[in-house]
């Protein structure tokens, strides 16, 4: 890896399109450029500029550039040189419009030139065949965010999110990566931390200058902004799991037991919605699965059907699939034929839905209820399932089921999802800082010394630093002498 | 020790001249533990001070250790140095602080005879084989090929030596402020080292200013003790040295009184008086020892601070005011004394004051506190921005340890921030900036619960020992110590009730705390995988692209020689730190690929 050379490649997403961007970033971005669009005149031009000019493939260039690197790249020379000696000599080859953003206000904080060819895969290919022959490096996945990472431009939580918004395959997915592109997680996490530090330093100042401050451990205020710190990253993990469904995708099985409406119900479920991929490879034997977006989520329906067996077993044999299509769900929908009194079948299942949050479909709401509602409820002891009347036949109450799921999901929350912690690796360290958090405390409430509950807060200020990347080199002494008349 | 065999006066060059191994200058904290460290390691030691009586003077307070001060001088004693046991002799009332927390912020402190502790330790000085007193003012230290070759005095003498620690104190340049009268001096009524600090300029060394104070003394006689709120020591005393057998000792008492409205009204009116309000004084001043006046202007809600009075010995006449430390016009200072309870009819014996010196931006040393670019140059104390006897005298006994082992040609002794305060004590140092005087608080060590004054044997005994400063009975007693310990968790019976009071008291912080100590070990060894990736010098010097330019200036000024040492580095973000592994990794590759 390297940050001495100068990069390029074609920006835009392959296939058919009305324009296609080639960007190139580095030291010598501006040189290079210059030789494939010398009508821009770049080199005289002011930053932040749109050029209009006509690219050349540059005869002089030949495959110079990466010819002398010495980085081993020498299958890269080999390959701009073959297709620099494609292209005619001072060929034109699109008419271009020409970007430019001189360091450090540009993405990479380097130079950076971006082509906007015609659409299509052919201008842009030869575009950047005739920016690689003048000097540019290919760049490999993800370099142009790795520069601006390097270079300062981006933080840790900011460069993980270009990658989610590359991939984002729902608008709620894109806005939540633009939320965290923009710095607002990692602003909220700074702000917690300014309030765990606080808190710190109150205590590190009555084991250090125990004489001058004096009074009890941690005080109680201290205490309760602690606590209230907990909520607040407990109310983030909230959001964490609905964050994770937009970013990730969830599987929904429909559970239920047979002859309760299931596919009539996931028919109507993915008919009514916009099917935003096909099927997927492998389960179209019977349509039992397909993805449709809720709430912002691209949910992958399940139907748990086919169980149509007469016999004996069919109450084991139900129970035994809705347990493999439970396993590591998030959310579930469990469809109950609300025309007819609740049988084992129904309860029998309801002891598989382990950490799933549970919306029930209260199905053939179009005929005269005979199911217990509040047993159901009951039944779902601890899942406090919502309860959805529908009919699939009819088709009503989807739309209510659809909003329903969505809130199961999380959607809809105090969080909403603009700040949704959706990565992982986040919420596994807002987990472990409020952990930190209820340990400390939990030991303050026990009159714990001071330094016992410091070492919990030095924790939850570590696993914090691990989301924004930045360390705990906060200057704990800066606040006691701020707020403590301190010293001999 | 042996007095200089021949003493022929200013002006006699040849006759005077004087070949040692290593000098130290100045016999302050850090100077007599430099020199008895350097001489007992069988180097002959000079210990060049301007007066002869003046040896380890208490120029402030009254008192050695306090928190993580005392700590400090637990590991300083573990390791074989001094002050402890100095202490443990002049000591008049030990008391351990914080004893209501955690064991891992116990710290030892003993107010002292400051008369008795200067006596005890140049006794044990005398003591002391391979080292000579020699009085007289270093001017300039003279360098050979980038080598220490002699040290030049103010009368004219050379002491040829091949290494030298430098430990002025307040001296370097030195002028005390009271009111608006201003004399040069490193103590009051004593001269300034002005010369030697022109020495180090010339050497190449940045230069800072640093400003520090101390508070009016008082006549015992005429103070109304009946007035205050008596402070005794603990029953049974304690001592601070771990080779102290017994103590017995006749503890005095201090007292506490405090500032009240009156007090602060006559510093507030009086406030253009005082040389750190009419823009007389430059250095910057320690916030965690802050002046009267800085007390009354920056916490203005604060109706009373709490003063401290303690005795500067047993009889001595001196009361040492603890808390009012100042610059003010010396009527001004009496005028405010006199506003506090018991101290109605109270005289000062001397004014309080403020002193002002320079000192050398530390990071141009390394971690054996040896300049970088001059072998054989050691400095040590407040000359590297430190406040307070006992962290002079840890850089002292580290940098008397380094001179004698570069002599020896053996690596130097660096203790890691998971070993010791002084191993935090000297990395914040070198690999930090520093805007105010550096005093160690328990906070600035990152692994706490590991370093409690209570294990520091456990922690550094065999060092001393294989330093040759510890004997082997101490060595012996320590390993047996732990042993035993050890046993006693494993089930075994080696009968607790027959143990020392410090072997119990060991025993019990390690299982009452034994999962927090635990998970400190644990989380020191994640710091540490960062703490070992090696960065070459070489690197600096090559291009360092995708860093921040702040970082990269601080970088290429301080050249840390880890990454762990860079992490620490003010301005140097987390970011700048993994592109510092990336540069590290691909120089060791390219390093890799040319051998």
């Amino acid at each position: 890896m390297t940050l001495d050379d100068t990069i390029a490649a074609i920006a835009t997403a392959p296939g058919a399109a009305g324009l296609a961007v080639v960007r190139v970033s580095g030291r010598d971005a501006v040189a290079i450029a210059e030789r494939v669009v010398p009508r821009a005149a770049l080199a005289a031009a002011p930053s932040h500029t749109l050029h209009h000019a006509w690219a050349i493939a540059d005869s002089t260039a030949r495959a110079g550039g990466s010819r002398g690197d010495a980085s081993g790249a020498t299958g890269h020379a080999r390959e701009n040189e073959a297709r620099a000696s494609d292209a005619c000599e001072d060929e034109t080859l699109d008419e271009v419009v020409v970007a430019l953003f001189r360091a450090p206000r540009s993405y990479t904080r380097e130079d950076v030139v971006e082509i906007s060819c015609h659409g299509g895969a052919l201008p842009a290919r030869r575009v950047l065949d005739a920016l690689l022959a003048a000097g540019a490096r290919l760049a490999g996945p993800g370099e142009f965010t790795l520069r601006a990472f390097l270079n300062g431009r981006l933080d840790l939580a900011q460069a993980e999110a270009v990658a989610d918004l590359i991939h984002a395959e729902t608008d709620r997915a894109r806005s939540l990566a633009l939320a965290q592109l923009s710095g607002a997680l990692s602003r909220r996490i700074a702000a917690i931390e300014e309030r765990v530090t606080d808190a710190l330093a109150e205590i590190e100042a009555r084991v250090d200058f125990a004489e001058d401050v004096g009074g009890i451990e941690v005080p109680e205020h201290v205490v309760r902004g602690l606590s209230a710190v907990a909520d607040e990253l407990s109310d983030m993990l909230a959001g964490a799991a609905y964050g994770r469904a937009v970013r990730e995708g969830v599987r929904v099985p429909l559970v239920g037991r047979p002859n309760a409406g299931k596919s009539s119900l996931f028919n109507a479920l993915v008919g009514e919605a916009r099917a935003i991929v096909a099927s997927e490879p492998g389960t179209t034997r019977d349509r039992v699965s397909e993805a449709v977006e809720i709430a912002g989520v691209r949910v992958t329906l399940s139907d748990t059907a086919g169980l149509r067996d007469p016999g004996d077993a069919i109450e084991a044999e139900g129970v035994a699939r809705a347990r493999e299509a439970l396993r590591g769900a998030q959310a579930i929908v469990w469809v109950v034929d609300g025309s007819r009194p609740l049988g084992a079948a129904d309860f029998a299942l309801a002891g598989e839905f382990a950490g799933a949050a549970v919306t029930l479909a209260l199905n053939k709401s179009d005929l005269p209820r005979a199911a217990d509602v509040e047993r159901l409820r009951a039944a779902a002891n601890g899942h406090a399932p919502r309860v959805v009347p529908v009919s699939a036949t009819a088709g009503t109450g989807i739309d209510d089921l659809r909003r329903a799921l969505g809130e199961a999901l999380g959607a809809g929350g105090a969080e909403g999802a603009a700040l949704a912690v959706g990565n992982a690796r986040h919420a596994e360290a807002l987990s472990e800082a409020r952990r930190a958090l209820d340990r400390a405390t939990q030991a303050a409430r026990e009159l714990a010394p001071g330094e016992i509950v410091a070492l919990e807060l030095r924790e939850a200020l570590h696993a914090l630093g691990a989301v924004t990347g930045r360390a705990v080199a906060e200057d704990v002494l800066d606040r006691i002498f701020g707020r403590f008349c301190v010293g001999k | 020790m042996r007095e200089p065999s021949s003493h022929d006066g200013p002006g006699s060059e040849s006759s005077a001249d004087l070949t040692f191994d290593i000098v130290v200058v100045g016999a302050g904290h850090a100077g007599c533990e430099a020199a008895a460290a350097a001489a007992r390691m069988g180097l002959s030691t000079a210990l060049l001070t301007v007066k002869l009586d003046d040896t380890a003077k208490m120029s402030c307070n009254p008192a050695i250790g306090g928190i993580a001060k005392g700590h400090m001088v637990r590991e300083l004693d573990a390791l074989g140095g001094v002050m402890a046991r100095v202490t443990d002799r002049a000591g008049i009332q030990f008391k351990t602080l914080n004893r209501g927390r955690g064991p891992a912020v116990w710290s030892p402190r003993a107010q002292c005879d400051k008369a008795r502790y200067s006596v005890e330790m140049a006794t044990l000085l005398e003591s002391v084989p391979n080292l000579t007193r020699v009085s007289g003012v270093a001017n300039h230290v003279c360098l050979e090929r980038g080598r220490v070759a002699a040290l030049e005095l103010a009368d004219g003498r050379r002491l040829a030596c091949r290494a030298c620690v430098i430990t002025p104190g307040t001296f370097l340049n030195g002028l005390i402020h009271i009111g608006d009268t201003q004399v040069p001096g490193g103590r009051i009524g004593e001269h300034a080292a002005r010369a030697l600090s022109e020495c180090l300029a010339e050497l190449g060394l940045e230069r800072g200013r640093l400003k520090t104070g101390t508070p009016p003394r008082l006549h015992r006689d005429t103070i109304d003790w009946d007035a205050m709120q008596p402070q005794p020591g603990d029953d049974p005393p304690q001592p601070l040295s771990h080779w102290t057998e017994r103590l017995e000792v006749d503890q005095v008492l201090c007292w506490l009184t405090a500032t009240n409205a009156r007090t602060h009204a006559v510093i507030r009116d009086n406030l253009a008086r005082s040389p750190l309000y009419s823009g007389q004084i430059r250095g910057t001043g320690p916030r965690y020892c802050p002046s009267l006046e800085d007390k009354v202007v920056k916490f203005p809600e604060r109706e009373s601070h709490r003063v401290f009075i303690e005795p500067e010995g047993r009889d001595a006449p001196e009361i040492y005011v603890n808390g009012v430390s100042t610059s003010m016009p010396a009527e001004v200072q009496l005028e405010f004394i006199r506003t506090m309870q018991g101290l109605e009819r109270a005289e000062m014996i001397r004014p309080g004051y403020a002193v002002e010196y320079d000192f050398v931006l530390p990071h141009q040393l390394t971690h054996a506190l040896e300049v970088k670019g001059a072998r054989g140059l050691y400095l040590a104390g407040q000359i590297c921005g430190t406040s307070g006897y006992e962290e002079a005298a840890v850089q002292g006994f580290m940098a008397g340890v380094n001179a004698a082992l570069g002599l020896k040609g053996r690596p130097p002794l660096v203790l890691g921030r998971d070993q010791a305060y002084i191993g935090v004590l000297i990395d914040d140092l070198v690999t930090r900036e520093h805007r105010e005087p550096y005093r160690m608080f328990t906070s600035a060590a990152e692994h706490r619960l590991l370093l409690r004054a209570d294990n520091a044997d456990e922690r550094l005994a065999a060092i001393g020992a294989d330093l040759g400063l510890l004997n082997a009975a101490q060595a012996e007693r320590v390993r047996a110590k732990y042993e035993s310990i050890e046993r006693e968790e494993r089930g075994g019976t080696s009968g607790v009730a027959t143990w020392s009071a410090e072997w119990r008291e060991s025993f019990e912080v390690r299982a009452r705390y034994r999962g927090y100590i635990e998970r400190q070990r644990r989380m020191a060894e994640r710091a540490r995988s960062l703490e070992d990736v090696v960065l070459p010098d070489a690197l600096w010097s090559g291009e360092l692209g995708g860093m921040s330019h702040e970082a990269l200036e601080k970088l290429r000024r301080w050249r840390p020689t880890t990454v762990g040492q860079a992490s620490r580095i003010a301005g140097v973000s987390p970011s700048d730190v993994t592109v510092l592994l990336v540069h590290a990794k691909r120089h060791a590759g390219l390093a890799g690929a040319t051998t």
